[in-house]
């Protein structure tokens, strides 16, 4: 991994660009794909002509790691006083001097969001912006609408069991040689292949730098309830002992964000039932298989993105107990990954700590108090059960309720599979306590609206899309129907959608005899 | 047709004879565009830019868009920092008293076409 960083100077015309041309240079380096690097640098250039321009004073930060480029723009200035006018095209307050020298057409905002595969940008007036980015350097991810997955790979663990290929439910994963991979353009990031996969050959990508030991950390409930008799107070207190000046639990935004949906629902301003996005990967497992239940999202923040904006300062540690709340912290801060730990990090570096002492456990077994207008919520939790709910809504078969809280983790966000205690122990123990953390949560607006993924088109062209639909279904019918997973592939039409798409060969599947191979 | 062919077809003044790398590139597009946002969006890599912009910024944007060489319009003459800015960068930079439209015009005559084409 590679960090770089650059200043930038308010109203230097000339030495505008220098930050974008060093990048360039070091991801030609590096060897990145080309078209990735054109378009890695037009959104820099962008991103810096935007704090020449507009801007006191700036800083551009990139992350090089491998497959992605991350970049933070942070300026002091004026700020975005308008956000999605901003992102449209044609949108403009720049000077008179730098539209004569032929910025300030309203392109730049909308030239990054084309050239990256994640963006957002956020500001505050009369003190200044940020925009991040995120370039995938890996051309077949990027052509696809692909965006970055938490999702880490440990192929040496791989047994080729396959479980995994099942689990996944938009079938993305692929097991070939005893090597587990995932199409990022398939992939949301949920924990379906992680709880499936034994070894530990799939799991949760860690911060490269091993757990911080300063600032603010912030933690699931389920970890601060997760140490058997040890009550949240005793573990909260011990977490500080490791240095940090602060600890937070995301429950306060759960709780808001809650709060926010009935409110939406009572309003009707969302189409109901209203779908709440507390866990990302269901709001992404709606993006790329259920397209048309995107009107159904409630247009916030996830609880994870609410406190990281909330905070909104860059010493923050998030301690997160699954992929998809990676993801969502990096989609608003790329940069953050230094600062983006496993729940299971914290829980190893406080565990001695925890042992040093005797048991704690409040004698309080107070239940957990009714949010008001729970009632009219439905609580889902568990892929299975989550698709068959999302399935109802597009049938428009799910009358009488009024918002559904989704979780793609059997029992919530404390069934995380990457969570050591056991998720209706955790939940007790949290609902005993409830109160031995307080907080106070906010909701926030989302910066980069919900929108269908076009993870499952076959091509951009649509024309080429069409042929290649053709030769997929010829491909399919000349495959056994038989799903055995064999060829690596969940099913035999993926393993279909990979010949087309050039990313397996039709031999690998063991029903085919060799000379009609060659022959086709 | 090659860079130097077009030149001389179109009878255009080269200002950066130091930079002979793209003399002999074949040039199949072209784009013409004063604001450099829609350039670096929009320009072909490769191609050649048509412009009335002189100043040191279109180099940048050229050769973020690897651009091949910047044709400007209506006798329009750079100086001799963007001059060397551009010899620096391996940008052929030509000047022609025509004006945009008529350029593109016989760009167009010789079979350069425009991005999507």
């Amino acid at each position: 991994m590679e960090h770089l960083s650059y200043d930038i100077r308010s109203g230097d015309f000339n030495g505008a660009g220098a930050a974008s041309r060093d990048l360039k240079r070091h991801l030609k380096r590096i060897g990145a794909e080309s078209d990735a690097v054109r378009r890695a640098m037009i959104a820099a250039y962008e991103a810096e002509m935007n704090v020449v321009i507009h801007a006191e004073s700036g800083r551009l930060e990139a992350t090089v790691t491998d497959g992605q480029l991350d970049v933070d723009v942070v300026d002091r200035g004026p700020g975005i006083p308008d956000i999605p006018a901003a992102m449209r095209e044609g949108w403009s307050t720049a000077s008179a001097e730098a539209r004569a020298l032929g910025f300030g057409a309203g392109m730049g905002l909308p030239n990054i969001e084309r050239n990256s595969d994640r963006v957002s940008v956020t500001s505050a007036v009369g003190e200044g912006c940020r925009v991040s980015f995120t370039v995938m350097l890996r051309p077949e991810a990027a052509d696809q609408g692909a965006r970055p997955s938490s999702l880490g790979i440990a192929a040496e663990l791989c047994r080729d069991c396959r479980r995994c290929l099942v689990a996944c439910p938009t079938a993305a994963v692929r097991v070939r040689e005893a090597h587990p991979s995932v199409l990022h353009h398939l992939c949301i990031d949920c924990t379906c292949c992680i709880a499936a996969c034994e070894p530990g050959a799939l799991t949760l990508l860690d911060a490269p730098g091993g757990l911080p030991s300063d600032g603010v950390l912030a933690v699931p409930p389920a970890l601060l309830a997760g140490f058997g008799d040890h009550g949240v107070e005793t573990v909260l207190e011990e977490l500080r002992g490791l240095g940090f000046a602060e600890v937070l639990s995301v429950h306060p935004y759960e709780d808001e964000l809650r709060r926010e949906v009935l409110d939406l629902a009572g309003s009707g301003a969302v189409e109901a039932p209203v779908i709440s996005p507390v866990c990302p990967a269901v709001a992404d497992l709606i993006e790329v298989k259920f397209p048309s239940l995107v009107r159904h999202l409630a247009p916030l923040a996830s609880p994870w993105e609410a406190l990281q904006r909330d905070l909104d300062r860059q010493d923050v540690t998030y301690a997160v107990s699954c992929p998809c709340q990676r993801t969502a912290i990096l989609a608003q801060q790329p940069t953050a990954q230094r600062h983006t730990v496993t729940a299971r990090l914290v829980r190893e570096a406080v565990l001695p700590r925890l042992a040093a002492r005797h048991s704690t456990a409040s004698g309080s077994s107070a239940p957990r108090p009714q949010e008001a207008g729970a009632d009219d919520l439905l609580v889902v939790t568990g892929v299975a059960h989550v698709e068959a709910v999302l399935e109802q809504i597009e049938d428009g078969r799910l009358g009488g309720v009024a918002a559904v809280e989704p979780f793609i983790c059997d029992d919530g966000c404390f069934g995380s599979p990457l969570l050591s205690e056991d998720a209706y122990v955790a939940s007790w123990r949290w609902a005993a306590a409830a109160g031995g953390a307080p907080g106070h949560g906010r909701s926030f607006a989302r910066s980069r609206p919900y929108r269908p993924r076009p993870g499952i088109r076959l091509d951009p062209d649509m024309a080429v899309a069409i042929r290649k639909l053709a030769e997929l279904d010829a491909e399919t019918r000349s495959l056994p129907g038989k799903d055995c997973g064999v060829c690596g592939a969940p099913t035999c039409a993926t393993l279909a959608e990979d010949v087309v798409m050039g990313r397996a060969a039709r031999a690998l599947c063991p029903y085919v005899a060799p000379e009609e191979e060659s022959t086709s | 047709m090659k860079l130097e062919d077009i030149a001389g077809e179109l009878g255009l003044t080269e200002f950066t004879p130091g930079v002979t790398g793209n003399r002999e590139a074949e040039i199949d597009h072209g784009y013409a565009s004063d604001l450099l946002s829609d350039v670096l969006a929009h320009a072909p890599e490769g191609g050649v830019l048509i412009t009335l912009q002189v100043h040191l910024n279109v180099i940048a944007v050229a050769s973020h868009a690897e651009l091949a060489a910047v044709v400007f319009a209506g006798n329009r003459k750079p100086d001799d920092e963007v001059i060397a800015k551009a010899a620096a960068e391996g940008l052929s930079l030509y000047g022609s008293p025509s004006d945009t439209f008529d350029i593109v015009g016989s760009l167009s005559a010789l079979g350069v076409k425009g991005h999507h084409a």
